[in-house]
């Protein structure tokens, strides 16, 4: 028989295993290029698009969580490759044995199971790229994904294709160069083939139930191919976790953020223009783009104090915020930090300078205090400044060697210098934005009024009411006034942080389909290594729903012991690396369960398909 | 004037025809068979005559292509799977040529788990294994698996597994062609023993050590059974 004959042959003759293998390998590396081509084109785009318009830490948390993903995915695509070729090649132990028994040389038995596993490899990877391309562009074109439509780097077919063939090798190798190291008398053992030697360990009679304990020792039996399954599983669920637990919780801590900074059931009252810059202003977070020459200090936008006093008299008003809005140029002021092993005093920071959106806000009076890192301003902070997440990493970075703190720096506006008491997370004007006290503000520009007023509707009044009855009562006093649900605006950030999360957790859909479909290759061989067994229980007298009910007891234990891990892991990472200060309700943990739960049932029933279908087969076919 | 035997197995015209590809294979051809209770019946004949297809059929194992078959009153041929499992977990004990031991399971579960399908209690489940176990000379060997015992103790295994029901009617295929002879004169003391029980036994073999136990001895050959000898 020649060198390439009898492997062809011998894979066409096992189809099942042969096919299970091939496609598990195509979906591997299908998922992995499609992961890598598709987030070229949306995934890492979010956080290159995202970098203008979402505030710099919000852009962070985004950039983090895809590569962590992304990594995760190649781990899951990785680990696949390994485990399939290692449970096609660990299989054939004794058809090796059989071989080398009957006078075939080592060399050539090698020769054969490495022309198999070439083979299967290499068009499990090729069919692996036609796929993930086919699937990238089909999805890409859906509607919803269409504004990310851009040529794919064709680059990652390649580099994706060697490192699974690679793996591939490596890993499907290994059996077979063990068990060409093995005699002939051990291979064909069926003590080898079945592990069990250690009976006498056992009671005669255990106690437990007859499908557990054949379950669970069948599982033991196939110790290597189990082991390897859970760990596999467990790194799929890691990665589900990462990716549904922690969308879903840097979703409400980002989603959080947006609120605390807008704040709920607020109205904004300003000149119509300014009310449109204002809220453009706030969009900027979802894409819109504010009028850069706005000129902040024209006197039209000025708020009299007769609009102020109608607003005071109106029903249902619980809080006037006023506020200046400006824009101008900012300064770094260095400070200095003691050194804790030298107590030497070291200089922190530099002078650099830019354009950001300058609040004047009266702390005493606020509607709406952003997630602030430090504190926020209040009644006493005459002489501090809080400045935006992005102000605080494109201005107070550090370099080089020059350390940047802005906790520990002043920011100066024209001639007037502020202490940094915090940095907050405020989507206006994408993070571009410091906020100091109204009545230095009003100093510096000259400009005596505000232009804005956020207007904190009483939570026992009809919000919308409110604005009617405002709108109808200003328009007498100041006509050129427009009245802003800022609830909507809330409502339109919110919105696209979900689309953009709701995307990264898409991403490991392909991962969760190879891992169904791992975890049904691993049931049907189950199954095929166990149909005379299976076979001998129905021909005394078991019914099929027996049969079902140990498979699906294996399929339950694998699936649970790697849920346990892959969750736990999962959790820690999300809260304790991805998101800072996460925001976790019990809805949160509903909904992150809930999601899970449904994975893994559905996982568990996709899985029990093969031993529906086996026990359903008529009883001489599965003895055959 | 002395009862009227019960007949246990009534064949009526029985065939099996498998299908291999475009060729159909006639395995079993217009069998007539009566078996009565506390008859012990060899079926012996060529490999390939349809010896394991008949027994198959009178196991509840297989279905015929036509024709009909009825154990203990019950029509195998037209039962649904789990009334054919219940059947073959209460009136029926089948030792494969091949013993067919659960690997995973020891001896004396492989004993017991018959027993578990009728949901035995595990104290009678206990007491069964222990007496099976000494009356097969398997005692020493209860915590063992399959993988660790010979061919001998692995039939007397499965000896024990399909009398651990305590089944009315034996079937064994072929229960010493894998045994050399000290192994089958075991085996063929244990049929003598069954038989002296009154219980109902059809084997098929090519054992000449066993035909002086049968009360029928039929011939079977491309699928036609002769008349039987007595």
């Amino acid at each position: 028989m020649s060198e390439t004959a009898f492997p062809v042959n011998d894979l066409l003759r096992r189809r099942l295993q042969t096919g299970l293998t091939v496609v598990s390998l195509t979906v591997s590396v299908a998922s992995t290029l499609f992961l890598l081509l598709f987030a070229g084109q949306i995934g890492f785009g979010i956080a290159a698009s995202a970098q203008d318009t979402l505030t710099m830490g919000t852009s962070a948390v985004f950039a983090q969580f895809l590569t962590f993903v992304g990594a995760l995915i190649f781990a899951v695509g990785a680990v696949i490759v390994a485990f399939i070729v290692f449970l096609m090649m660990a299989q054939r132990t004794r058809d090796y044995g059989l071989m080398k028994a009957t006078g075939c040389p080592n060399s050539l038995v090698f020769g054969y199971f490495m022309t198999e596993l070439l083979g299967v490899t290499f068009v499990g990877c090729v069919l692996g790229v036609i796929v993930g391309f086919v699937t990238d562009y089909a999805i890409i074109n859906l509607g919803m994904f269409q504004v990310y439509n851009k040529v794919p780097n064709v680059w990652f077919a390649p580099l994706v294709f060697v490192a699974y063939f690679a793996f591939a090798l490596i890993f499907g190798a290994k059996p077979i160069l063990d068990a060409a190291r093995m005699s002939p008398i051990k291979a064909i053992s069926s003590v080898q083939y079945f592990g069990l030697a250690k009976g006498t360990a056992l009671k005669p009679l255990s106690k437990t139930a007859l499908t557990v304990r054949i379950a669970t020792r069948s599982l033991f039996r196939r110790k290597s191919a189990t082991i390897r399954i859970v760990i596999f599983l467990s790194v799929v669920f890691l990665l589900l976790t990462v990716s549904i637990a922690g969308g879903i919780i840097a979703n409400d801590t980002t989603n959080s953020w947006v609120q605390k900074a807008t704040g709920t059931n607020v109205l904004l009252v300003a000149d119509s223009n300014m009310a449109n810059q204002y809220t453009q202003l706030l969009l900027t977070y979802s894409g819109a783009k504010a009028d850069q020459d706005f000129n902040y200090s024209n006197p039209a936008l000025s708020i009299s104090d007769a609009v102020l006093g109608q607003i005071a008299k109106t029903q249902g008003v619980a809080t006037v915020d006023k506020r200046l809005i400006w824009s101008g140029t900012i300064k770094e002021l260095g400070g200095f930090m003691i050194d804790p092993d030298t107590l030497a005093t070291l200089p922190v920071g530099d002078s650099r300078q830019g354009t950001s959106l300058i609040v004047g806000i009266d702390g005493s009076n606020v509607v709406s205090t952003p997630f602030t890192t430090g504190g926020f301003l209040n009644a006493t902070s005459n002489s501090q400044a809080v400045v935006g997440d992005s102000i605080a990493q494109k201005i107070y970075a550090s370099f080089g060697t020059t350390v940047g703190d802005p906790l520990r720096e002043s920011v100066m506006i024209q001639n007037s210098t502020f202490q940094i008491s915090g940095i907050c997370l405020d989507p206006i004007n994408g993070g571009n934005v410091t906020y100091v006290p109204l009545s230095r503000l009003e100093a510096i520009t000259g400009l005596s009024t505000p232009n804005v007023l956020l207007i904190k509707v009483d939570s026992s009044a009809d919000y919308s009411a409110v604005k009617i009855r405002l709108e109808t009562e200003l328009s007498s006093v100041n006509p050129s006034l427009s009245i802003v649900e800022l609830n909507s605006i809330t409502t339109k950030n919110s919105d696209f942080l979900g689309s953009l999360w709701g995307v990264i957790m898409f991403l490991p859909a392909f991962a969760l389909a190879s891992a169904t479909l791992c975890l049904v290759s691993f049931q049907m061989l189950t199954i095929d290594e166990q149909h005379q067994e299976f076979a001998v229980l129905r021909a005394t007298g078991a019914k099929p729903r027996t049969i079902v009910s140990i498979l699906a007891v294996q399929s339950l234990t694998v699936l649970l012991s790697s849920f346990g891990v892959g969750v736990s892991l999962g959790t820690i990472i999300c809260i304790l690396v991805l998101t800072a200060n996460p925001v976790v309700s019990s809805f949160t943990l509903i909904a992150i369960s809930a999601w899970l739960l449904t994975t893994v049932l559905g996982m568990f029933l996709l899985s029990l398909y093969p031993a529906v279908k086996f026990a359903k087969k008529p009883l001489l076919e599965i003895m055959s | 004037m002395l009862p009227q035997p019960k007949p246990v197995v009534i064949s009526t015209a029985l065939c099996k025809a498998y299908q291999i590809e475009d060729t159909a294979v006639d395995v079993l051809k217009e069998i007539n068979l009566t078996v009565n209770e506390g008859q012990f019946v060899a079926v012996y004949g060529p490999s390939g005559a349809g010896k394991s297809t008949l027994l198959n059929m009178i196991g509840g194992i297989d279905k015929p292509t036509t024709g009909k078959i009825t154990v203990f009153d019950l029509d195998l041929s037209q039962q649904n799977e789990d009334v054919l499992a219940d059947y073959r977990c209460n009136k029926v004990g089948f030792v494969f040529q091949n013993y067919n031991l659960i690997s995973t399971l020891t001896v004396a579960e492989n004993i017991a788990f018959p027993m578990e399908w009728k949901r035995t209690p595990s104290s009678e489940i206990q007491k069964k294994v222990t007496e099976l176990t000494k009356t097969f000379g398997l005692d020493y060997r209860s915590c063992h698996f399959p993988a660790q015992l010979s061919g001998g103790e692995q039939q007397r295994v499965a000896f024990a597994r399909a009398l651990a029901n305590n089944p009315p009617l034996l079937l064994a295929d072929e229960p010493t062609g894998n045994l050399d002879t000290k192994n089958g004169q075991r085996i063929i003391q244990i049929l003598q023993a069954l038989k002296a029980e009154g219980k109902t036994i059809i084997i098929s073999t090519h054992d000449s050590e066993i035909m002086p136990l049968a009360d029928l001895k039929f011939y079977l050959e491309d699928g036609k059974l002769a008349a039987p000898n007595e």
